[in-house]
């Protein structure tokens, strides 16, 4: 897959290393933050709010000392699909009208499109700064917290809790043997067939066969992780310090709640 | 289950739930992430299927929120929307499945489930008017501006002003729309997940439940210690000879016991016995009860180093799984078996000897009267396995427990104080063919026609790196430079082995070297051609030799590995004779092979395409003695007779030294030494 320049990958699940005060932050506080400001977006998805947003989330990367090397490459066949968005969204006219010197510009349509791209990509950012500054292991014991009030309701949180914990402990080796199958494939010969219908049925074959041995292997993986849990005398604690919020999860959420209730008012003002 | 809540999920069904569900993360993630990979997204309803086929709705509901947690942190909301619509699918099929329901059942339910989801999106869009108002005027403003350009060209013109109606017509009626939208794609996804998984299903029914230890129910004190085992026998049902023959036996506290024993001499039988399983006959008495994994009870630690491991963070991992609320000395623990200060360390970068004894940790952790330790030096490499040694040596005299030690390796038993050896058994069986191997046909060379076999090093460079290195995640926080400046030239017949500890570099070398990964710096030539152009031209066989086999049937793997049709049967019965396997294994099932017969066929399929080189990823870790030999002894030949080009990498340089003369040392790689072994490795560990 690699190609002839340096690409830089998306790299999965792994915090930039060092730590920060976003580092720092109890996993739930960011779960929440996540959510509120997404449900905010979803709402109210207006220039006002999609800046202030932006600027939590950038304000927070600066915190978190996150350098310019963690985005992962954008391909190019991207931004070429948004040239051409943007090239024909402005074509589409209407209003506001800009008088640039002598013409007349109707950049209307082309706002609006900037608009959705620029949510979308707030959307993205949010997400990543989670995964950016959040150890893997303190994501399932926050999620454990997170859902105690949900407990009367009879849903089995921990049971919950403690399968996203094992399932993200075996995330990374699933994709590890994902890349030797993968690789495996690559090796072999292509098979030349006559004509389409064999072509068809042998590529639908090898899908199945593809799968086949993924689930085998995660079976066997499953098979072995029940053992161990048994060994373990079954489940009970994820984590050996407790997870809850601290002194600066308060600060945060606080900053969080101030800035959405600031962008909804100016918002819902600026409209009105 | 001492201590589970009623309808709490089994240790079994949380494994399944927990890996079914990062499989189907996996898959979303993918199917969001790697471009034009959509239709991955239509798989995710397989993994699912299979959980709502074989379990309770419970476990179906905790992996679909792993998954959508998951699959919501990489690829936001668009991964969860995917597994969720997909676990909803799935399921169904699943559990139609299960109930013995049909293809129009299966129809039936698709148009239901299209109608909630589409009801679901519709009150969505309603309730977020907004985003559903930014998202049409921007994709309104895109065909905007398609019309105004169609509009410039007369012929154009009025289909323009159609198609502008007709968008505008269908953003009015978006319910509808969205309604038609939501029925279509879950009855395709539906049917999809229906035809996957009926074939999945198919290809699932001969493999083996490889899972060990039974979830006791039982009540009562928890004391397993002395143990006392009186004629205690075991044959597995179904079975025409005992896995272990009768047994007398007793294990008191301080005791540090070594049970040795050839494969199939019955070790494994007795762990399950001493962890609680009935015997066929005799008796097994203990003053309380087993308390598998519970506090004062009985410790297990098994052979792979990776499962053992279930927290992501070490400190986690040594508490998982303790009742809620107990308090352990973490540090402490870590300290006593060699893993001081490394509390926050993540367990995905252990080596496999750190990992096993982050295991021991865990196990101690329970402050169990018996620690059982089942072969778990075996996927160890040499220094791993000596601080293995030296944790376990003195524990059941420091911990005031009994030490049960089951090992292959003899020289293992002398630690111990005293030592039962189950061998002589007569379920010692030898590997098919392996006693004698037909004479090798020569593999012809492709470009070489002239190639005395005789003579390996004929100096004709097969492989040349020339100043190779690699970094991944080039230029991104993660950088982690694995190879560096690494230069050497493998000549036709040539055995080289390159030796590295865990990290060392060995198998991104191999990646290379095979053209699977494209270095960052230098080159990597095969026969002058550059080695990432020509993939398969070098065969690599890897150490998961089960991931190599991707066809269902020993004959259509090695026809579909090396490029021939599978009927065939000639050239498959003689690619198999060429790893010495015998031509009745060709209908056999790759599921059904042991593990040495894996990795035969893996490199049979491999060397009928006639490989310039054949590079081999730790080929003897997991094997049984008697397996290693005789792989040894096939490849050794084939080198030999047949001219093979042959390099093994390996953390272990046992029994490799006729089979590979010259050794090159990788560490934190770059090539620390190289040695022409002359004879015999004499100066090497």
């Amino acid at each position: 897959m690699s190609t002839a320049r340096q690409r830089r990958p998306v790299v999965l699940l792994r915090p930039v290393p060092g730590t920060s005060v976003i580092h720092e932050l109890w996993a739930g506080t960011k779960l929440i933050v996540v959510f509120v400001v997404s449900l905010v977006l979803a709402f109210y998805p207006g220039w006002i709010v999609i800046v202030l947003m932006a600027a939590l989330v950038g304000v927070a990367a600066r915190l978190a000392g996150i350098p310019r090397g963690a985005l992962p490459s954008i391909p190019r066949w991207l931004w070429i699909l948004l040239l051409i968005g943007c090239v024909l969204a402005t074509l589409g006219g209407g209003e506001p009208v800009l008088h640039l010197w002598s013409a007349d510009l109707e950049v209307g349509g082309l706002l609006k499109f900037l608009r959705f791209t620029a949510l979308s990509i707030v959307l993205l950012a949010l997400a990543a700064m989670v995964s950016w500054t959040t150890n893997v292991a303190d994501v399932a014991p926050a999620i454990a917290t997170l859902g105690r009030p949900l407990r009367p309701l009879r849903i089995p949180v921990d049971d919950w809790a403690v399968a996203l914990a094992l399932a993200l402990r075996a995330f990374p080796m699933l994709l590890e043997e994902f890349r030797l199958l993968y690789a495996a494939r690559r090796l072999r010969p292509r098979p030349v067939l006559p004509d389409g219908t064999a072509k068809r049925r042998r590529w639908l074959t090898e899908m199945v066969d593809l799968l086949a041995a993924g689930v085998t292997v995660a079976l066997r993986r499953a098979d072995e992780m029940g053992d161990a849990i048994t060994a373990r005398g079954g489940t009970g604690q994820i984590a050996a310090v407790p997870s809850r919020p601290r002194p600066a999860d308060w600060v945060a959420l606080s900053i969080c709640a101030g800035v959405c209730a600031l962008a909804i008012v100016l918002e819902i003002r600026g409209l009105g | 289950m001492g201590g589970q809540r009623v309808g709490s999920l089994t240790p079994v069904e949380m494994a399944q739930a927990a890996v079914m569900g990062a499989l189907s993360a996996a898959l979303a993630i993918v199917s969001v992430v790697v471009p034009f990979a959509g239709g991955v997204s239509l798989l995710v309803t397989v993994p699912m299927g299979l959980l709502g086929y074989r379990y309770r709705l419970r476990v179906l509901l905790a992996a679909s929120f792993a998954a959508a947690t998951i699959a919501f942190l990489i690829a936001g909301i668009s991964g969860f929307m995917i597994v969720l619509n997909c676990a909803y699918v799935g399921g169904a099929t699943g559990i139609i499945k299960r109930r013995g329901g049909g293809t129009p059942i299966m129809i039936a339910v698709s148009v239901v489930a299209g109608i909630l989801n589409g009801l679901w999106i519709i009150a969505a869009l309603t309730a977020l008017a907004r985003l559903r108002t930014l998202t049409f005027e921007a994709m309104t403003a895109n065909v905007d501006g398609v019309i105004s350009v169609m509009s410039q060209f007369e012929p154009f013109r009025q289909s323009a002003r159609q198609t502008r109606a007709m968008f505008t017509t269908a953003l009015q009626y978006w319910p509808v729309l969205m309604m038609g939208y939501a029925i279509f794609t879950m009855m395709i996804v539906s049917l999809v997940g229906w035809w996957a998984l009926s074939r999945v299903l198919e290809r699932l029914r001969g493999i083996p439940d490889v899972h060990k230890l039974d979830v006791l129910t039982e009540m009562g004190q928890v004391a397993p210690l002395p143990i006392r085992l009186s004629q205690a026998r075991f044959r597995y049902p179904g079975a025409d000879h005992d896995a272990l023959r009768p047994l007398s036996l007793t294990i008191e506290t301080g005791e540090h016991i070594a049970v040795v024993g050839a494969n199939g001499s019955g070790k494994t039988t007795l762990m399950l016995l001493l962890c609680g399983r009935e015997p066929s006959s005799g008796r097994i008495d203990r003053p309380g009860t087993v308390g598998l994994g519970q506090l004062g009870g009985t410790a297990v630690v098994m052979q792979h180093p990776e499962s053992q491991v279930l927290g992501s963070r070490v400190a986690d991992d040594v508490v998982w799984g303790l009742p809620p609320g107990t308090h352990t000395d973490v540090g402490r623990l870590l300290g006593e078996v060699g893993l001081a200060g490394m509390e926050e360390r993540d367990t995905g970068g252990l080596s496999g000897g750190e990992l096993q004894r982050l295991a021991v940790a865990a196990a101690l952790a329970r402050q169990p009267s018996v620690l059982i330790a089942d072969e778990i030096t075996t996927m160890v490499d040499q220094r791993g396995r000596e601080a293995l040694l030296s944790v376990l040596s003195g524990l059941a005299d420091r911990r005031q427990m009994a030490l049960v030690h089951i090992t292959h390796y003899n020289n293992e038993a002398e630690i111990a104080d005293r030592t039962v050896n189950l061998s002589d058994s007569v379920d010692n069986m030898v590997m098919v063919g392996s006693a004698a191997i037909p004479a090798p046909t020569p593999i012809p060379t492709p470009g070489v026609t002239s190639n005395s076999t005789g003579t390996p090093n004929s100096a004709r460079p097969v492989l040349r790196l020339d100043g190779v290195g690699h970094v991944y995640g080039s230029g991104t926080p993660w950088a982690k430079t694995a190879l560096r400046d690494v230069s050497f030239t493998v000549n036709e017949g040539d055995g080289v082995l390159i030796h590295g500890g865990n990290g060392s570099g060995k198998s991104t070398l191999a990646w290379i070297m095979a053209g699977l990964t494209k270095p960052t710096t230098g080159s990597c030539l095969v026969r002058g051609r550059r080695a990432h152009e020509h993939v398969g031209d070098v065969a690599i066989a890897f150490q998961a030799a089960r991931l190599q086999l991707l066809r269902s049937r020993v004959d259509l793997e090695v026809a579909s590995a090396a490029g021939f049709s599978p009927s065939d049967t000639g050239r498959v019965v003689s690619a198999l004779a060429t790893v010495g396997l015998d031509g009745s294994l060709a209908r056999r099932r790759v599921d059904q092979l042991s593990g040495g017969q894996m990795r035969r066929v893996v490199i049979a399929g491999l060397l009928a395409r006639w490989p310039q080189a054949l590079i081999l990823d730790e080929p003897l870790a997991g094997l049984d003695a008697a397996s290693q030999r005789g792989l040894l002894r096939l490849l050794t030949d084939l080198r030999r007779n047949a001219g093979l080009t042959v390099v093994v990498i390996s953390h272990d340089f046992a029994g490799l030294e006729e089979l590979c003369p010259r050794i090159l040392h990788l560490e934190n790689g770059v090539v620390a030494s190289a040695a022409q072994a002359t004879g015999t490795a004499g100066g090497l560990p």
